[in-house]
């Protein structure tokens, strides 16, 4: 082990507390106008936390009814047409109307102004008419999934979409559609904003992680929603009029829907993907107060799996149709992406390394979050690999698959952000102690309810099957047992978190001693952010020596017994030991 | 003028004019990223088939109408040229011809439309529409031939025109011949090339109308003052949006009505 | 309830063999994997857990030959699963030329098997959405033990996908064109046939069995099944089958539909039967006036209907014309024509068939 030593910016002492800002962007106007037409980037964050909730709801029932309809391995409980779309609800709610704008429209929204020192992103009227866009698709798709549904798997194949089906596909399409160019616009003001609005000092290099994961993120949006959307739309033009472009009986092929579609939502995984990685690039060297390990490899990994994301999507067709060398083509560049993925896991399993760590919830969400999208990224490999996945595809394999990596991976990278910085969107703490009930309740419910589905697909357990054979009838108990336990995790923080805006101690403005700008702001913050333009002058995550990104001291991290209040910030000494502080460089 | 009069036009989230420019410059830059891609998913699905059904396409797009479609090639060329001269306008604070310049671009884009109107209008009168429209013309042309010789079917739609000249070819071509036979125009795939030529260009007029509500917005800028030469740039954005759909026509137009450029009627 | 399943599947062709094989070194290995990962994560977090580490931590940015490492490592383990994924890939996609061929058809919501003598079995479904016939010849896939058959497919309407877990084999089966897949069953017994792409209401009940079986008994099978012949519509690769796929895609049955106001008379038992015509008269609804009524459909007009159809001259083979006429003779009374019935004929689109096709030719 080699030692180098770097000189690290002196640091000035902690600062001082700053003093609630009076008004702050929740209470500077109470009426339903000041929020419904507000462009205020913090109040559309939290516009769209309030809807996704909503939706995150709905499709949970969906999920709730489906898990418990296939205790019964008839259509007893459910009739088959119902059965149908519901499972179809859910997939179509949780994607497009929770999973996609989670982080992005939430925390995107509220924190990348925050982190790189700006007053609000690039185009403020956009960003509140995206909300508008995304509600008003939202609104439309929900509709036709509850009342009377669509029946065709979020998946939407012609013919059967086009032709067959006799559900509300078209408004539950449209509604898709047009919450698309929400998703566009959100990527493109995040895009603009992190490219021309950065502090002085914030340099590429200096970027938090998450802002970097947000930059990739939002140029897969940008690059690849268009596809979808005219996808969509010559779907809506072949339902509607009876032409013939994906319907072979006319000249079509339904195996380019295929291609169109799995073009836009093979990247779209990874735009559900990346920025719960950028959260927890934030939360682990918070939590092991120390720099993450290899800033400049997870940086590229985000960006490496944007692009490289572009190129795989005919792995979801090895089995459709597509030529022999095509399937070959796909699988070894699908390969190739989970290497940056992988990167980032090692990465972040050294940020711990001779960490002082402790385990309040946003630790324990993110460390559920690596060990489960491991698993997650790890089953990925089976389907990238042509030969296993002939047997595995539309198995119950590729169903707990992804839910590892998006409920285990990115459920749990939004929880991990919503309990971060939720004292600083709220100005609230909440019950540290039931928080860290809730992550291990969900992370135990989660496990029980996905590892089953692995065994019962890789016995040839199809997807979407009401219907199935008696032998795999105690795997689907187990799974739905599993499910109630995860259905009860989820209660309970809305419960806690809820409680906390009236009842929680009040948030110091840097809890978490953490070394981001947000954080030097009051919680909650100012409607301007910051007073003045913050200068930056170091990288993010300098824990080890305990300097923010202004080069000013951090006080020290939270202790065993939950985030820093007000109190116990106030006076707290510089953090010990020299300021210049050796780096140690790892082999 | 000084940077203090200009006060008003930068907007309160930036710290000065000139990120706010190079900001908006940015967004547009990657706005016309995604419509390539929004019309490149078009573009794909209408290469494939192209490539599939060649032939078929070929004898499509020869019935369509490439006059007015030249017309309003030199059109939009045209109003791209005007739509520049008035960032040249803006930037000399010249508002005289910034009015000028902006308002030919509207008049040029508004002229495009009509001409497509009257071709859309042409080629539905002559139901040249994918679907009920295109099967009812078709079938009707060649039951009224039905048993006739070639000879005396091309007599008889002489002597009747109220058949549409597409229907009277494709029945004429496909005389003697049935599915299978070199030759043979699959009238399905006719009607799958009419798809793509209605929401190509479809969706690319409303891209121009959506244009001309910009422009016309910009008049509305300048008239309020919002439009000093310090803040040209407004101008040049609109302008990078016009451009671009000036360019997918570009492209459009020799893909949908030239692919049957060869054929001899 | 029955007890858990088998660690292993059972295994009952040469490619699930292969498919152990690659899956277990996979597993295996990217368990050891992430063991290591997992192993790591949690001896930090007891090792390093504040209290019972010192507070100051070491500033650590990080180690370019670590990444390099688990850069390069990682690529070439994933690399090795790619390489044994095409050698097992490569054996799926390439059926030997001896195969024995079998045609399947998949509907909305069963598989029609045909064997190459015209033996024809009907597997899965939901019963109650089939004719009597249908019902009557529900079967199972029945195949030679070590003996190469290959699977050419088809829809009649949307896609479905024919899924054999225990020979670990499936594959996409797509209306207007062929697909392929092949197997060479190794074990004897009764294994689930599954439809694997999302297919409708009943897709859950597209699910049959084959049966592997000793080659004599399969020879006595063949023998002893009597193919379906000249049945209300259900009758495959036969000249009533073959007319019923132009029938659809003609579009006759816009008109001809049986709905209320269609507009053109009812052909379900029409056959044989007497029709009074316009102005005077009646025909026999035989061959030659199905075929005057296809090319020449206003020379002799129903009575009571107006004379709307148009004409299919030019549009027909003579050989289309016998089709479409052993189709409607095919139709018996109550029996009408229904649209989940849809062509397979492959049109344009390059297939998977052995043979070359070019676009446009039927």
């Amino acid at each position: 082990m080699s030692t180098l030593t770097e000189r690290a910016p002196l640091a000035s002492p902690p600062p001082p507390e700053p003093i609630p800002a009076e008004p702050n962007y929740l209470n500077n106007s109470f009426s339903i106008w000041s929020w419904l037409l507000t462009v205020d980037h913090k109040r559309i964050g939290i516009l769209y936390l309030v809807s996704i909730t909503v939706f995150f709801v709905v499709g949970g029932i969906a999920a709730g009814l489906v898990r418990l309809s296939l205790v019964v391995n008839d259509s007893s409980i459910v009739t088959e047409d119902t059965y149908n779309r519901l499972f179809t609800a859910h997939g179509v709610v949780m994607l497009f109307f929770f999973l996609i704008p989670a982080v992005p429209a939430v925390f995107g929204n509220f924190l990348i102004p925050m982190m790189i020192g700006a007053k609000d992103l690039a185009f403020p009227k956009l960003n509140l008419a995206s909300w508008y866009v995304f509600m008003i698709g939202a609104i439309m798709a929900v509709w036709a999934v509850l009342a009377g549904g669509i029946d065709t798997g979020w998946t939407l194949y012609p013919p059967y979409s086009s032709r067959s089906s006799t559900s509300n596909v078209i408004p539950g399409v449209m509604g898709a559609f047009i919450s698309g160019f929400s998703s566009i616009m959100t990527g493109l003001n995040i895009m603009v904003t992190i490219h021309k609005m950065r502090a002085p000092g914030m340099t590429w290099g200096r970027l938090p992680l998450f802002v970097w994961a947000m930059y990739a993120t939002s140029l897969i949006q940008l690059l690849a929603t268009p596809v979808v959307a005219i996808t969509l739309f010559l779907l809506m033009v072949e339902r509607a009029w009876g032409v013939g472009i994906f319907d072979p009986a006319l000249g079509g092929d339904p195996l380019l829907f295929q291609h169109l579609f799995w073009f836009y939502s093979h990247p779209a995984v990874y735009i559900m993907i990346v920025p719960g990685m950028g959260v927890i690039s934030e939360v682990l060297p918070c939590f092991a107060r120390k720099n993450i390990f290899g800033y400049r490899a997870i940086a590229w990994s985000s960006m490496g799996i944007a692009v490289v994301g572009f190129l795989l999507w005919a792995h979801h067709m090895f089995v459709a149709g597509i030529s022999f060398y095509s399937a070959l083509l796909f699988s070894l560049l699908s390969m190739l992406v989970a290497v940056p993925s992988a990167i980032k896991v090692f990465n972040w399993t050294a940020t711990l390394y001779r960490g002082s760590i402790t385990f309040q919830a946003p630790m324990l969400f993110s460390l559920g979050f690596v060990v489960l999208f491991t698993i997650g990224g790890l089953t990925g490999l089976f389907l990238a690999t042509t030969g296993t996945d002939i047997h595995l595809h539309d198995t119950y394999f590729v169903v707990a698959h992804f839910h590892f990596v998006m409920v285990g991976g990115m459920v749990l990278g939004y929880f991990a952000a919503l309990h971060f910085w939720w004292p600083k969107m709220t100005g609230r703490l909440y019950s540290d102690w039931w928080s860290r009930i809730a992550a291990t309740i969900i992370i135990v419910g989660f496990f029980f309810t996905f590892i089953p589905q692995f065994v019962m697909g890789y016995h040839g357990h199809p997807r979407r099957y009401p219907n199935y054979p008696a032998e795999f009838q105690i795997y689907h108990v187990m799974s739905t047992a599993g499910a109630s336990i995860l259905g009860i995790g989820y209660l309970i923080p809305a419960i806690y978190l809820t409680l906390s805006l009236f009842n929680g101690q009040k948030a110091g403005a840097n809890p978490w001693a953490a070394t981001g700008l947000e954080w030097s702001t009051p919680s909650p913050p100012s409607v301007h952010n910051f007073d003045t333009t913050p200068v930056v002058v170091c990288g993010p995550y300098e824990y080890a020596i305990g300097v923010d990104q202004m080069g000013r001291g951090l006080p020290e991290g939270p202790g065993e017994g939950g985030p820093l209040g007000i109190a116990s910030h106030e006076g707290h000494p510089s953090p010990p030991g020299p300021m210049i502080k050796e780096t140690e460089v790892v082999g | 003028m000084s940077a203090s009069t200009h006060h008003s036009v930068l907007k309160h989230h930036f710290d000065n004019l000139e990120q706010q420019h190079a900001a908006e410059r940015l967004g547009m830059w990657m706005f016309l990223a995604t419509e390539v891609l929004f019309f490149g998913g078009l573009f794909g699905g209408y290469t494939v088939y192209r490539m599939w059904y060649s032939e078929a396409f070929a004898v499509a797009s020869s019935h369509l109408n490439q006059t007015i479609a030249t017309i309003n090639t030199l059109l939009l060329i045209t109003s791209s040229l005007t739509m520049t001269l008035a960032i040249r306008s803006a930037r000399f604070g010249d508002k005289g011809g910034l009015y000028r310049n902006l308002l030919l671009t509207a008049g040029l884009g508004t002229a495009f439309m009509v001409m497509k109107g009257f071709e859309y209008a042409e080629d539905f009168h002559e139901h040249y529409v994918p679907g009920v429209l295109f099967q009812r013309a078709h079938d009707s042309a060649a039951e009224a031939v039905a048993g006739l010789s070639r000879l005396e079917a091309e007599d008889f739609f002489k002597k009747n025109p109220q058949h549409p000249e597409w229907a009277r070819e494709l029945v004429l071509a496909n005389h003697g011949k049935s599915l299978g036979d070199p030759g043979y125009v699959n009238a399905d795939h006719v009607q799958l090339f009419l798809c793509f030529y209605y929401i190509m260009t479809g969706i690319h007029g409303i891209h121009i109308i959506v244009g001309i509500g910009c422009i016309l917005w910009l008049v509305l800028e300048t008239y309020r003052g919002m439009i000093p030469p310090a803040n040209y740039s407004t101008v040049e954005v609109v302008s990078l949006y016009w451009h671009l759909v000036d360019a997918i026509w570009l492209f459009l137009m020799p893909l949908l009505y030239l692919a049957g450029a060869g054929l001899v009627h | 309830m029955s007890g858990l399943l088998h660690l292993i599947p059972e295994r009952a062709s040469t490619l699930a063999d292969m498919f152990e094989a690659l899956f277990w070194y996979i597993t295996i290995t990217v368990s050891l994997a992430g063991l290591l990962v997992y192993g790591a994560l949690f001896w930090f977090c007891v090792k390093y857990r504040r209290g019972k580490s010192s507070p100051s931590t070491p500033r650590i940015l990080g180690s370019e030959r670590l990444e390099i490492t688990w850069t390069i490592i990682p690529l070439l383990i994933f690399l090795t699963f790619f390489g044994v994924g095409v050698w097992v890939f490569n054996y799926y996609a390439h059926p030997p030329e001896d195969a024995m061929e079998i045609f399947i058809i998949g509907k909305q919501w069963m598989w029609k098997a045909q064997y190459p003598d015209g033996q024809r079995v009907i597997i899965g479904g939901n019963p109650a959405n089939m004719t009597e016939a249908e019902r009557n010849s529900i079967g199972r896939l029945v195949v030679p033990i070590h003996r190469p058959v290959r699977l050419t497919m088809t829809s009649e309407d949307v896609i479905h996908d024919f899924g054999l877990p225990a020979f670990r084999a499936k594959m996409d089966v797509l209306p207007g064109r062929y697909t392929t897949m092949w197997f060479e069953a190794n074990k004897l017994g009764e294994y689930h046939i599954f439809c694997d792409q999302y297919c409708g209401t009943w897709h859950s009940l597209m699910v049959g069995k084959v049966a592997v079986v000793e080659q004599g008994e399969f020879m006595d099978w063949l023998a002893g099944h009597k193919p379906l012949q000249g049945s209300d519509n259900a009758v495959d690769g036969s000249l009533a089958w073959e007319g019923r796929q132009l029938f659809l895609k003609l579009q006759c049955i816009k008109c001809h539909s049986d709905a209320a106001n269609s507009g053109a008379p009812s052909l379900s038992g029409i056959y044989g039967t007497r029709v009074a015509l316009d102005g005077g008269g009646a025909e026999i609804v035989d061959s030659a006036y199905i075929h005057e009524s296809i090319l020449k459909p206003r020379a002799k007009i129903v009575r009571n209907y107006k004379p709307v159809m148009p004409s299919y001259e030019g549009q027909v083979t003579p050989e289309d014309l016998n089709k479409l006429v052993a189709y409607i003779r095919s139709l018996k009374d109550g029996r009408p024509p229904t649209w989940t019935e849809r062509f397979p004929i492959p049109e344009g689109a390059p297939t998977e068939r052995p043979e070359p096709k070019s676009p446009e030719k039927k």
